[in-house]
């Protein structure tokens, strides 16, 4: 434990510190130089600690503690490599597992394992949990090479639908991913740029760290605010809409190097 | 589960007669992909209107034997406001303008003088400069209202067509960009 609370002081000064950083705003570079200066601020201020550091502490001990009905830790969960494998695992999701019968991404599995594995009702998985525990796996995938396959029938179709869905256009807003991210792509919405989700391997830096607003995001996480911000319903947590979308865009991020956790604006 | 039938079947009567024969724009495996995904979220992505399943079947750029028809019928949707009246009040539209639940323009044009902007649009920097004739009110007004009759499929939402904004409040904003005393005109445009 107090090797997280040495963690936490460190992300508290950080936040602090980053306060001043961000109040001055000068005219931006590139959104990836300035996400780049950023880091190297907050790395050089938190003497060599970045925020993101905090969740993945937080979800090492989540991961390894016993826990639920079924008194177990998650060391035994198979992310795809075997169970008690871990390194790299998150350079393979999503994936298509016949304990469950489902594709699934990183979010999705970890909540499997903690409802089959150490027996939480599904309604006792805490978002917050499966957050730190997916910043915890992702920093034991960093600088593996993104490699997702569609081995299996169920990846195939899951990987189809998600293509399929990325150009639907619905709702008030006419929203679909790729007016945004195809059309549009380098061009900023506000002071928000607009990423090409398809050319520039951007999965690789999923789960991420925020900075203009503090949080810790996966994938899914990113998605669904996506659809928010259109005004849409977002699809559910852990729901196949998500997973497929996420399984499309991992396949278009094949062969690059992750950066986790990544480190976004 | 009912009502979901309806509207499926709904749609699909519609798709017909928007040139999707048999669909209702999305294959049968993603609607139900969809529908497991959340109850809201399946019902909104299943309304996917006639046109808008048009843009996602031909991935936003519509093949010209299909572009005529688009146009004339997005075009032929257009409300106006009930006086006739197509500038409004530039101090009412402003408040459009530069709210970001409202008319959100500034997030993807330059030009407010209160609100830094993205460049997702192009640049609406002193757009009274185009005078206030009535063919660049019409003009203006029509493709706020609703921009897929002169850019099918584009990324700027569809205000008056969709509901977003009343004909009045569009009104308002064609003032804001085309009246010669708005601030949008007078001011500078803020820069980041
Ligand atoms: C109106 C524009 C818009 C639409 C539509 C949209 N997005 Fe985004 N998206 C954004 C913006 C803006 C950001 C960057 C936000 C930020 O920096 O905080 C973003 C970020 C992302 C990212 C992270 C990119 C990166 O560089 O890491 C992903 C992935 C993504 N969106 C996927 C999607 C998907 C999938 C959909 C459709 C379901 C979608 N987006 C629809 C505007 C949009
Ligand atoms: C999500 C982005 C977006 C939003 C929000 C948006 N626009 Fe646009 N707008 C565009 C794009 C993109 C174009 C150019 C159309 C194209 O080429 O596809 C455009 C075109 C225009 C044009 C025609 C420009 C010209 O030079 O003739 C006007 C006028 C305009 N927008 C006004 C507005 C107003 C007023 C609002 C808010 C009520 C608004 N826009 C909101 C993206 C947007």
């Amino acid at each position: 434990m107090s090797r997280l609370w040495r963690f936490v002081a460190a992300g508290l000064a950080l936040l602090a510190l980053g306060v001043g950083v961000f109040a001055q705003d000068q005219p931006e570079p590139s959104p990836a130089e300035e996400a780049k200066k950023q880091r190297q601020q907050l790395l050089e201020q938190g003497g060599g600690i970045l925020p993101s550091d905090l969740y993945v502490a937080q979800g090492e001990e989540l991961f390894k503690a016993v826990r639920g009905p079924k008194g177990v830790s998650l060391e035994g969960c198979d992310f795809g490599r075997g169970a008690g494998q871990v390194e790299g695992v998150v350079a393979q999701l999503p994936r298509y597992f016949p304990d469950t019968g489902r594709v699934e991404d990183l979010d999705s599995r970890i909540r499997s394992c903690m409802i089959g594995l150490q027996g939480f009702k599904p309604e006792e998985v805490k978002r917050s949990e499966v957050i730190a525990i997916a910043f915890y796996l992702a920093s034991l995938s960093h600088e593996a090479t993104v490699d997702v396959r569609l081995a299996t029938p169920q990846e195939k179709r899951m990987y189809a639908l998600g293509e399929e869905l990325f150009w639907v256009r619905a709702g008030p807003r006419d929203m679909g991913c790729a007016t945004c991210h195809v059309t549009y792509r380098g061009k900023r919405s506000g002071v928000l740029p607009l990423s090409d989700v398809v050319g520039e391997k951007v999965a690789a830096h999923w789960p991420a760290y925020r900075y203009s607003n503090d949080s810790a995001l996966t994938m899914e996480d990113r998605i669904r605010t996506c659809y928010s911000n259109l005004g849409m319903p977002a699809p559910d947590y852990y729901s196949d809409a998500v997973i497929a979308l996420g399984l499309w865009l991992a396949v278009q991020s094949n062969g690059a190097k992750m950066d986790l956790p990544g480190f976004i604006r | 589960m009912r009502r979901i039938h309806l509207l499926a079947t709904l749609a699909l009567l519609l798709g017909v007669a928007g040139g999707q024969p048999g669909r209702t724009g999305l294959s049968e495996d993603l609607a139900k992909l969809v529908r497991g995904s959340g109850s809201s979220y399946g019902e909104a992505i299943l309304k996917q209107t006639p046109d808008q399943a048009l843009c996602t079947a031909h991935k936003n750029r519509l093949p010209a034997d299909v572009v005529g028809q688009f146009i004339q019928e997005q075009r032929s949707a257009i409300k106006y406001p009930k006086d006739g009246r197509l500038m409004g009040d530039w101090k009412q539209g402003e408040a459009v303008f530069n709210t970001l639940a409202r008319g959100n323009c500034f997030s993807c044009h330059f030009g407010s003088p209160l609100n830094v902007s993205g460049n997702v649009g192009p640049s609406l920097e002193k757009y009274g400069q185009r005078g206030t004739s009535e063919a660049v009110q019409r003009y203006t007004y029509e493709v706020i209202y609703n921009p897929w009759a002169y850019f099918p499929c584009t990324v700027m939402y569809r205000f008056g067509h969709n509901g977003l904004l009343t004909p009045e409040e569009v009104a308002h904003v064609v003032a804001y960009l085309l009246d010669p005393a708005s601030d949008f005109n007078t001011k500078p445009a803020l820069r980041r």
